[in-house]
């Protein structure tokens, strides 16, 4: 079952297990989440969330590499949700409960995952600190975004601009 | 490269003003587009989007 509500600030779509929040003022258009799962997540459709276009897990996973807080998820069955990772003090994600088990066990320093996007951004995920400006900030279970094009408006970050310019890389 | 309490390496990621992304530690890096070797200890990648070695910084963004 898809279903299409509002909530304050963006509206919400559900599956029997999860609900997606979409807040559409936080976006900054880094484009993960059609370019990973475009059944799920379609610009051109309306709505443009389809929550029957992927597993439960899957959706999960794209959810999570939103690099802010437009798209969150939690859990329907309330009690099966857990905080993690609340650096940005308005966007709490949450975990499946046996990934947080993993995480319990996992070396305290993991080894940090830089993707490099076609014709897109640096993505970093994980644990590093980041200097940038004059300001130097420790970031835990973090997905960041870096402009690789040199167009963002919001340097160092990403703001899909790459796209406007039409940036091949 | 920085020593946390635990005594397990960190990873230091620092934007150069109008230069490139320095990433000094633990890392993995994948490239979507590229089959390129990783360098060890410290890598800078490009953030102008002028490098001809992409995704690695050549210098590039110095000239005008």
């Amino acid at each position: 079952m898809s279903r299409d509500q509002s909530f304050s600030g963006g509206r919400k779509y559900s599956n029997d297990e999860i609900t997606v929040y979409w807040k559409p003022s936080a976006c900054i258009h880094a484009s993960y989440c059609y370019r990973e799962l475009l059944e799920v997540f379609d610009p051109g459709r309306r709505p443009w969330v389809d929550m029957k276009g992927a597993s439960t897990e899957k959706i999960i996973e794209t959810v999570n590499m939103c690099p802010t807080e437009a798209l969150t998820w939690k859990w329907n069955e309330e009690a099966k949700n857990q905080p993690v990772g609340s650096d940005q003090s308005n966007h709490i994600r949450f975990r499946r409960p046996e990934l947080l088990a993993q995480d319990a066990n996992a070396p305290e320093e993991n080894p940090v995952t830089i993707k490099i996007m076609n014709d897109g951004p640096i993505v970093l995920k994980g644990d590093f600190s980041l200097a940038y400006s004059g300001i130097n900030k420790d970031f835990r279970e973090a997905i960041v975004s870096i402009c690789r094009c040199g167009a963002s408006e919001h340097q160092p970050f990403c703001d899909g601009q790459h796209r406007k310019i039409g940036f091949i890389g | 490269m920085e020593e946390t309490k635990s005594g397990k390496s960190k990873t230091i990621i620092e934007v150069i003003d109008s230069g490139p992304l320095k990433i000094t530690g633990n890392i993995v890096l994948k490239d979507f587009k590229r089959d390129k070797e990783i360098p060890m200890g410290e890598v800078l990648l490009c953030r102008c989007g002028k490098s001809s070695d992409k995704p690695f910084c050549d210098g590039s963004h110095k000239n005008k």
